[in-house]
């Protein structure tokens, strides 16, 4: 199961570049203004995460070389002579959409029962937010958009959605049913996510990468940022630093890796604690410290990270982990340089 | 495009509004029993719609949280059993689609019912009860279950695992329900699939399971067997289907299982009795299935069972595969009159058909345009 990453988008606030999430987040950056960024023209009925997703799509689609014609221009096919809006520069069938988000659709579910209990009816409900009543509304909007006609995955599978988002677009490209996957994970500050999570902050973000198989990323002369590894889910932390990476784990903490891996670099979960002990003198990274809770957003923003490291000289290989022991479970992925030093 | 590997369906396990098993499900569907009744999780007065096709489960003091983790638990179990697995999952692979997921918990937490962040995907209960890691929610709309199950075959063809459970689940949110209320300025009595009279369709809930095991060993495939799963996206419209778009992922589908319309026995529709499905739906079929049009059976069984939403692919499948086994298929209620682009097609009405199908295809179409299409095969 071989795959590069070809691009990073983000739409995060203070960091306009992956090399900015090696360093601590700036405070008081000003929250993302999709607008500002991609025209607001497609947005007004959108909800918050899938606008910050739509900005980071474009952004690594844009980085990508996947995307020609500019992001406010009339939209595809109405204007002759004019350029046209968000044109593939492959074909439409073979780019896949994989999204990761827990809380994404959580505020229009909100709006409309607190509607009927208002008001006694569902007369006042809006038909406008009805696509956004389904949690798919970020994949497929992004897939609108974009006009990506390839499978359309919606992950919303917990604090590890976004490394489990970037091992299913591993097996759609394994598996033939894409050569292009562009990955996006967010999670929105509204109101309803932040009562859920029981916190104060939530990251307010979106981050994408676009996935190849490596050949095909070589054919057409793409910058590869990153090569992908092994992934894989254990029931905590320890066993799967352990199983990835072949250092000692506790006992009965679960498979050792066959072949020792010497990490060079890595980034864990989020919550207090939940990484402590694990991989001591390692250089760590911590994206979204400072930021807010990433949820289904971490995974993909530790890829982010992952090539922001490679990209400054750093050593691989390069370990993300998300979710803890208190979870449902924790996701490990092994990133590699591009020249597989 | 990649031809793929027949899998074996080593069990099957279901709930829905019609029966709480595989086999109460299908004999109500034989002998043309609806689900549908008084709504009891919502208060009627707030609505112009009086009826859904719910599941009979709430306690009398009214509703509440994890009734769709309940239902899944239920149907993976059911499945397990009937596979001859233990309860114990370990690093077995579970991929759950819904369309829903918990949000109707997230609804009742407002109102001050015990419900945290960590219930909104539904690894949390699947390590709990089958201490199960490699746990994935898949939140695609109506058509989650059967994404599920390419992701599934996926797995089992790269031989990253050797049995995979794939699974579907919803239980209707006052949110969906409301904003299809809104919308309907007549509700509709029932659902009536490609009926000219069709007035739009009606939520259900309920939850199917089935263990595939890598390969077609006799043993294991005594339900048959999958034989390609194709899934795309329009990459149209938020809502509306694109007739196009769904012939394509049945060509896909067809290819995959190495099959041509001809060999299709038995078509189970996606069906949801709304203006726009069903057109598009039968617009599809027509094209792709050509003069062969008239040849396989067809029936959409969202007229008994409501729109169990990301079950109902699976829900599909499972009839599908009973209907192999018990030669028979039940009947689309409420079909009185088909409609023109369903000119020909040969529709199971009024009642159970006998049938002696060895291929069947399965249709399932989501909201943002993501359409999957499965090919099964009798043992």
């Amino acid at each position: 199961m071989q795959a590069v990453m070809t691009a990073v988008g983000l739409a995060l606030p203070g960091a306009g570049a992956p090399a900015e999430l090696l360093l601590p987040a700036p405070p008081e950056a000003p929250p993302v203004d999709p607008a500002a960024l991609i025209g607001k023209k497609g947005l007004r009925y959108q909800d918050r995460a899938t606008q910050l997703a739509l900005c980071a799509a474009d952004d690594a689609l844009r980085h990508a070389g996947l995307l020609t014609g500019p992001a406010e221009a009339p939209p595809r096919g109405t204007v002759d002579g004019a350029p046209r809006r968000n044109v593939l520069t492959v074909p439409a069938e073979s780019v896949a959409v994989v999204a990761s988000s827990n809380l994404g659709n959580l505020d229009t579910v909100q709006e409309v029962v607190q509607v009927v209990a208002r008001t006694g009816s569902s007369r006042l409900t809006s038909p406008i937010v009805t696509p956004r009543l389904s949690s798919n509304v970020v994949a497929s909007e992004t897939a609108i958009r974009f006009t990506c006609r390839g499978p359309n995955l919606m992950l919303c599978n917990g604090p590890a959605s976004g490394l489990d988002a970037v091992f299913w677009a591993m097996t759609l490209l394994a598996a033939g049913r894409a050569e292009h996957v562009l990955v996006v994970g967010v999670e929105p500050a509204t109101t309803a996510a932040g009562e859920l999570l029981g916190e104060d902050r939530v990251i307010d973000a979106a981050v994408a990468l676009v996935l190849e198989r490596p050949e095909r990323a070589l054919a057409r002369g793409a910058t590869v940022l990153a090569r992908l590894g092994r992934y894989l889910r254990s029931g905590d932390p320890r066993s799967c630093v352990a199983a990835l990476s072949g250092r000692s784990p506790a006992a009965g903490a679960g498979p050792v890796a066959p072949e020792r891996v010497t990490v060079a670099a890595w980034t864990g979960p989020e919550g207090h604690h939940a990484a402590d002990g694990l991989l001591p003198g390692v250089l760590r990274y911590a994206p979204a410290e400072g930021r807010g809770t990433a949820s289904g957003a971490l995974g993909v923003l530790q890829c982010a990270t992952a090539a922001g490291h490679f990209g400054a000289g750093g050593q691989g290989p390069f370990l993300a982990v998300a979710g803890s022991a208190a979870d449902d479970a924790t996701a490990g992925l092994l990133l590699h340089r591009p020249d597989g030093r | 495009m990649i031809p793929s590997d027949a899998h074996a369906v080593a069990g099957i396990g279901a709930l829905a509004s019609v029966g709480s098993t595989t086999d109460e499900i299908f004999e109500s569907l034989c002998a043309g029993r609806s689900g549908l009744a008084p709504m009891r999780g919502f208060d009627p007065d707030c609505f112009g719609a009086g009826h859904l096709y719910e599941i009979d489960d709430r306690p009398a003091t009214g509703d509440v949280p994890l009734r769709a983790t309940a239902f899944l638990l239920d149907a993976v179990a059911q499945a397990l059993a009937d596979a001859g697995l233990g309860d114990n999952l370990g690093g077995i692979p579970v991929l759950v689609g819904s369309g829903l997921r918990e949000l109707r918990s997230v609804e009742l937490r407002h109102r001050g019912a015990a419900f945290d962040a960590a219930q909104l995907h539904f690894g949390t209960a699947l390590r709990r009860r089958f201490g199960a890691t490699m746990t994935h929610t898949v939140s695609n709309a109506c058509s989650a279950s059967l994404y599920a199950l390419a992701m599934g075959t996926d797995l089992l063809d790269a031989g990253a695992a050797d049995t995979v459970v794939v699974a579907g689940v919803d239980s209707i949110t006052e949110s969906m329900f409301a904003n299809a209320d809104r919308l309907q300025s007549v509700p509709p009595d029932t659902v009536r699939p490609f009926d000219r009279d069709r007035r739009g369709t009606i939520l259900g809930e309920g939850a199917a399971a089935v263990v595939l095991r890598r390969g077609t060993a006799p043993d294991a495939a005594r339900h048959g067997a999958v034989r390609g799963v194709a899934v795309n996206c329009d990459a149209q419209h938020a809502t509306a289907p694109d007739r196009v778009s769904i012939a394509a992922a049945m060509r896909d589908a067809y290819h995959r299982a190495a099959v041509t319309p001809s060999d299709i026995d038995l078509v189970m529709l996606h069906g949801t009795g709304t203006h726009a499905n069903d057109e598009a739906e039968a617009g599809a079929l027509a094209e792709v299935f050509g003069p062969q049009m008239s040849r396989p059976l067809m029936t959409a069984m969202k007229s008994m069972t409501g729109h169990t939403s990301g079950a109902s692919g699976l829900h599909s499948l499972i009839t599908a595969l009973q209907s192999f086994r018990r030669r028979r298929v039940p009947p689309t209620l409420g079909l009185d009159h088909p409609i023109e682009q369903a000119a020909g097609f040969r529709f199971v009405r009024g009642a159970a058909a006998p049938s002696a199908a060895r291929l069947a295809q399965i249709n399932a179409f989501g909201f943002g345009g993501i359409n999957a299409v499965a090919i099964v095969e009798a043992p």
